[in-house]
């Protein structure tokens, strides 16, 4: 469904991405995993083309030159070139590192923002759809998106993101500094999510263990490129994986 | 895009690397890549009023040194303590009026006024500004906007200091030679005093708190006696090129206050290259004579001088300076993927 063919990309001499290929089909939930500094973020960048606004800003303010190669393919059309807005149109949502959450706006009003793109009856549903699979947030409504706690801003984003009816869901690093009772729950939403929904999830963590799990296929980043790839079984027999990503030795 | 097979890498020049290192000194060619740009600047700075022709420019050249100081403060206020101040005209008219009052009412001499200007002023200015040192950003530089207009209207209205005519009859510096060159000196010490500044410890707890003002403050350093240093420094710079006008146009008057002096030193600094302290004054050297130029079309160069600086905003925000320091260190190619 979504899929990257040799991506590479060039923050001015820096390689961050070196030819790599990951593959996404419907219905499978994808794990990227990789230390800080790997890639993940690059690549979830790339795929949402919010690199090219990024290489965009860059140009205008004569900063850093960046260089993008590869193809990245969606539904069987080439989108490289396609803007970052035409790119969430046709079903391509990230929900981005650190949550950026609309701080001045309220839970709900987040929600209806993210759902900018639905049909009114697409929204009024995925609302009622949201609330139900984080009932935490029932009670949160009209609060402030600054004065939510991490894992319940980690919540909104996650709605937010599905709020603009995905149909590839890209989570850029949502465990990051959220305990781990809190993570559980936020991996079981996700599985929960795209069973019910039948969207495809892309997620990138530097911790495999807690996301692992739910995923049917992964990939693990080092210094930008894929050292290995299988399914959740190939890497759990792995021995490298387990000590690096694992904690096991 | 996807379909090019080749990049432009940028990669420093060989003679740039080193230089940066000890072979500095080692060899004539990487001395004069590392202090030709700075002797050029020195040297031209120096000799500009042997090459202007005639009173007018020569006039000119004063100015150009008196708006170059006035942006070397902005950047300095605005780039390495992060206060967006537009407090330019306040600058100058506090140390323009202190000027004038020292010279006309107690007969001083110039050459004791400018630095007492200076010195008073920017103590002057750092109080009034005090109050305001908590606020950050656009509310700085409302207030700071706000005081200018503040103290004309003072002056106006209680008729103090010679009302709306301004103090008459102040001594000139004793030749225009004197005069440009004291400020071409001004510029070049400020310039150079400030670069070796700001990379000092003090310089880097003004950084610091630019970036992020409470980490400072955990860091149990008192930030607004930083800021309050920083305001002086900047005021006093201000207040010495107040100072210098005054004497330049034998005249100091409301006029002082005007808003120019707070725009043009952004506009000088946009274009130069913000946070590079030489830009600003390269930025006031294309720009005020550029100004001087488009004098005939009257009113209409403020359009001129506004699409300039939106073209440069748009198409070139890093500035001259920027621009040609990566030109100079830097060269380009094209690699194969």
């Amino acid at each position: 469904m979504l899929e990257a063919q040799d991506l590479m990309v060039f923050y001015e001499n820096m390689i961050a991405l070196n030819n790599i290929s990951i593959k996404c089909d419907e219905n499978q939930i994808v794990g990227i995993f990789g230390a800080n500094s790997a890639g993940k973020s690059t690549l979830m960048y790339a795929l949402s083309g919010i690199m090219l606004d990024i290489r965009k800003k860059e140009l205008m303010a004569g900063g850093e030159r960046i260089t993008l190669r590869g193809k990245v393919i969606f539904q069987d059309q080439d989108i490289m070139d396609l803007k970052p807005s035409l790119r969430a149109k046709a079903g391509i949502i990230l929900c981005p590192e650190r949550r950026r959450l609309f701080k001045e706006s309220s839970v709900l009003e987040n929600l209806r923002i993210g759902g900018y793109l639905a049909t009114k009856a697409q929204a009024k549903y995925t609302l009622d759809y949201v609330m139900n699979v984080f009932p935490a947030l029932q009670k949160l409504r009209t609060r402030l998106g600054g004065f939510l706690s991490g894992g319940e801003q980690q919540m909104v984003a996650i709605g937010r993101a599905l709020m603009a009816q995905p149909k590839v869901l890209l989570l850029d690093e949502p465990l990051l500094g959220l305990s781990p009772l809190i993570q559980a729950h936020l991996i079981k939403a996700t599985k929960v999510i795209q069973k019910e929904t039948g969207i495809s999830v892309i997620i990138s963590e530097q911790y495999a263990r807690p996301v692992f799990p739910i995923v049917d296929y992964a990939y693990i980043l080092e210094n930008g490129a894929a050292v290995m790839e299988g399914t959740r079984d190939e890497l759990m027999d792995n021995p490298d994986v387990k000590s690096a990503y694992f904690g096991i030795s | 895009m996807s379909t090019q097979e080749s990049r432009k890498e940028r990669i420093d020049r060989g003679i740039k690397v080193r230089s940066d290192g000890l072979y500095a000194l080692m060899s004539w060619r990487e001395l004069s890549y590392l202090t030709l740009p700075r002797f050029i600047l020195i040297a031209g700075m120096l000799s500009l009023p042997f090459l202007v022709p005639g009173m007018y420019w020569q006039r000119v050249i004063s100015i150009v040194c008196i708006y170059a100081i006035l942006a070397l403060s902005f950047d300095f206020m605005a780039h390495y303590v992060g206060l967006v101040s537009l407090g330019g005209a306040f600058f100058i008219g506090t140390g323009g009026y202190i000027a004038g009052i020292l010279n006309s009412y107690f007969s001083v001499p110039p050459f004791l006024t400018v630095p007492l200007a200076a010195i008073i002023g920017g103590v002057v200015c750092t109080l009034l500004l005090l109050p305001c040192l908590p606020l950050k950003g656009v509310y700085f530089a409302i207030v700071t906007l706000m005081y200018p207009l503040f103290m004309a209207r003072i002056i106006e209205a209680f008729n103090i200091f010679g009302g709306t005519d301004g103090l008459v009859g102040i001594d000139s510096f004793s030749s225009s030679f004197a005069e440009q060159y004291l400020v071409i000196c001004m510029v070049l010490i400020f310039l150079f005093g400030l670069r070796r500044f700001v990379t000092t410890d003090r310089g880097l707890i003004f950084t610091a708190i630019m970036d992020n003002d409470q980490a400072v403050r955990a860091s149990g350093i008192n930030i607004t006696k930083y800021k309050a240093l920083a305001v002086f420094i900047a005021s006093a710079m201000g207040c010495l090129a107040g100072a210098c006008l005054t004497h330049i146009y034998m005249w100091s008057g409301i006029s002082q206050f005007a808003l120019d002096f707070s725009i043009l030193p952004i506009a000088a600094t946009v274009i130069g290259g913000s946070g590079t302290l030489v830009g600003p004054i390269l930025g006031c050297l294309i720009l005020v004579p550029v100004s001087e130029l488009l004098r005939d079309f009257g009113t209409l160069r403020i359009v001129f001088y506004a699409s300039i600086l939106v073209g440069f905003i748009l198409f070139r925000s890093d500035g001259i300076m920027e621009f040609g320091q990566r030109k100079y260190e830097q060269f380009e190619r094209w690699t194969k993927i």
